[in-house]
């Protein structure tokens, strides 16, 4: 396909991707049916339509919009972070998860859910930043920070808050311990105007920044030297982008779980459609991202009678397509 | 403009809508007239200003003591599990609707699907209290929530005079809790420390999982007139082999867990010197439905326990007569389907 024809479709891709995922929902309350008949009878002009609008009203706007919108972020926010990260440290294995941030929160989650009185949102979000910081000043050596011990930092720390949540696992009754392992596979379907509140000012804060710095990412991922040459700081730069991606992708799992391996696979699935430059792929990640989180959590809230884990559907669905695209195009890193 | 403006300002102007989106969602907290108020095991006040007609109950025990409290009309929607586990024979005779599997499950007490839930407009909502993420996803929608978390016997008796409150069947509640009571107070045996036989009470998870001295089976194991081997404060602990040899109790008590049964633990090597093996006195309690510890039905659990405890391995208690003699007294009319 045209390059140009493929980058405007995936940037149009995510309205008809929200407005579809509107009607779609487990509920008879709001089929497509009933939608479509309370528009037409909100645009002729009657007060109101369909069986019982006031249930319409409460499952599309009040459960399923607050969801859509907070699943879109969230995928978003991963796959901005994962290309960001995998920009800064030149590693195509990367991901936001890299540096310890899920182990964290999962253990920041669990510790909220045994203790009872912690806002489980609230600790994975705190924890998932001490992780990510702890990773970096571990990493830190003589003021420099090296993309191998950092990596390998986040790889000491993540092993220990997995030791911790293993701890509190063990300690929590059989009840809490299937929500905490829940907690961990994906966690949307709790999904409210509250916790949409509470996420998309850090989620889209740290995506603005990503998107600012696109550029110089290209930059940076020539070399620190290269960097330099070129006038930018890469310590200084490196440090900034990834803050922000912490913000977005920890902001993001705190309200949505853990959702393995998104933020590594939707990155390299955009570079192989459209190329390693960062200046289009962050954008695109973006909009792709979000979209695909959103068609992978359609299925999942509409497959079976009940809710079925995000995380599972990511995997399933989303590891196959990848598989896909290494057989069809070359990996897109190197070009 | 250039494209990469044009996204800037698109970013800025979600983040604009989404805070009005959000600001006009959550104002959305009602004022309830307070004619019904109980105090839910979160310490929050539930006020409705009618007895509950749309209730649905995400835990199976207090599913069960919707059940009793005849109460059955008010439920719109039950645990999956419900469908699922070793209970659903007695709940197909309890609920026609369950029979025909035609009353909505909107998931369990922790994977629930919000939309389904919203979809039943329950007026109340029956969830285990640590659920705090679903809790307030439930409550942001307007729909009062009672949470539920029980660790002992009074507990149980809270729960039921509550949902009595809350159904506008108090009379009933206080029935039941009355006939309850009156059965424990028939078995409450105390006996001097040395006669306590030590019972090893053992979750359906496995030999190692049982629960320490907070927790419901050791108030059971106390009714029986025994004490629990286990003396951890925790109320499930995962114990080591070593611990229950040396703890080397009179009496193994299986939580049901088909398939496995008491020929098993008996059969075990590494259990050959542990006195209730070499007396063979492991036993495995009655299906869930009968005697579930988070139910009035608990006496009857309990009532098992004096008899398996008994000195001279004679039986204090008729069991076939004393479980008659509860589901009759705590499901009424149905109690004679459920027996058959």
């Amino acid at each position: 396909m045209n390059k140009r024809l493929l980058i405007i479709l995936l940037y149009i891709l995510p309205i008809p991707a929200l407005l579809v995922s509107l009607f779609i929902g487990p509920s008879d309350a709001a089929s497509g049916g009933e939608i479509f008949k309370s528009v037409f009878g909100f645009l002729s002009g009657e007060s109101a339509s369909g069986n019982n609008p006031e249930l319409l009203n409460a499952v599309v706007f009040d459960v399923r919009l607050p969801r859509i919108l907070l699943t879109f972020l969230t995928g978003s926010a991963l796959a901005v972070s994962g290309c960001s990260i995998q920009a800064i440290f030149r590693n195509p294995l990367t991901d936001p998860y890299i540096l310890g941030l899920s182990s964290g929160a999962a253990f920041g989650a669990a510790l909220a859910m045994a203790l009872v009185f912690i806002p489980v949102q609230l600790s994975a979000f705190v924890f998932g930043l001490l992780a990510v910081g702890l990773s970096y000043f571990v990493a830190r050596k003589n003021g420099n920070v090296s993309v191998i011990s950092l990596i390998l930092s986040g790889i000491i720390v993540s092993g220990i808050f997995t030791a911790l949540l293993t701890v509190v696992q063990y300690f929590s009754d059989p009840f809490k311990l299937q929500s905490i392992v829940h907690w961990t596979m994906g966690n949307l379907h709790n999904a409210g105007w509250k916790k949409l509140q509470s996420s998309f000012i850090p989620i889209l804060a740290g995506i603005l920044i990503m998107f600012i710095y696109r550029w110089r990412m290209n930059v940076l991922a020539l070399g620190d030297d290269e960097a330099r040459t070129s006038g930018i700081n890469p310590e200084k730069d490196k440090l900034l982008i990834l803050l922000a991606a912490t913000l977005a992708s920890s902001s993001a799992v705190a309200v949505a779980g853990i959702i393995g391996l998104y933020g590594l696979i939707i990155p390299h699935i955009v570079r192989m459609m459209i190329g390693p430059d960062n200046q289009q792929s962050i954008p695109l990640n973006f909009v792709f991202g979000g979209t695909f989180l959103l068609m992978i959590d359609n299925l999942s809230r509409t497959v079976s009678g009940f809710e079925i884990p995000i995380g599972v559907f990511t995997m399933l669905l989303g590891a196959p397509f990848f598989i896909y695209l290494i057989k069809k195009t070359n990996i897109g890193w190197e070009q | 403009m250039k494209i990469s403006k044009a996204i800037f300002y698109l970013i800025i102007l979600i983040s604009f809508l989404l805070q009005t989106a959000c600001n006009q969602a959550v104002q959305n907290d009602r004022n309830v007239e307070k004619n019904i108020s109980v105090t839910d095991f979160r310490g929050k006040e539930i006020n409705l200003s009618k007895p509950a007609t749309r209730i649905v109950c995400l835990i199976e025990s207090a599913l069960s003591g919707l059940y009793m409290l005849n109460a059955e009309n008010r439920i719109m929607g039950i645990p999956s599990a419900v469908y699922n586990e070793s209970a659903a024979a007695q709940y197909a005779v309890l609920d026609q609707r369950i029979s025909d599997k035609k009353l909505s499950s909107p998931g369990n007490w922790d994977f629930l699907s919000m939309e389904k839930l919203v979809a039943l407009q329950p007026d109340l909502v029956i969830i285990w209290a640590s659920q705090q993420e679903s809790i307030e996803a439930i409550e942001e929608k307007g729909i009062p929530v009672y949470g539920v978390f029980l660790r002992s016997f009074d507990d149980i008796y809270k729960e039921i005079d509550d949902l009595g409150k809350l159904t506008e069947t108090s009379p009933r509640a206080d029935s039941i809790i009355g006939f309850t009571k009156h059965e424990v107070a028939g078995i409450n045996l105390k006996l001097p420390a040395k006669k306590q036989k030590s019972v090893y009470f053992m979750w359906s998870q496995g030999l190692l999982e049982t629960s320490g001295t907070s927790s419901t089976a050791n108030e059971l194991i106390e009714l029986a007139g025994a004490k629990n081997a286990c003396q951890e404060p925790q109320e499930h602990i995962v114990i080591n082999l070593e611990n229950l040899l040396q703890w080397n109790p009179d009496v193994i008590v299986m939580w049901n867990q088909y398939p496995k049964n008491p020929d098993d633990i008996l059969n075990m090597a590494e259990l050959q010197n542990v006195n209730a093996v070499m007396h063979n006195n492991v036993y495995e309690l009655p299906p869930v439905f009968w005697c579930d510890l988070w139910t009035l039905k608990f006496q009857f659990a309990a009532k098992h326990l004096v008899n398996y405890c008994a000195a001279d391995n004679s039986e204090k208690f008729n069991l076939d007569l004393e479980k008659e003699k509860m589901i009759f007294a705590l499901y009424g009319e149905k109690g004679e389907e459920l027996i058959k």
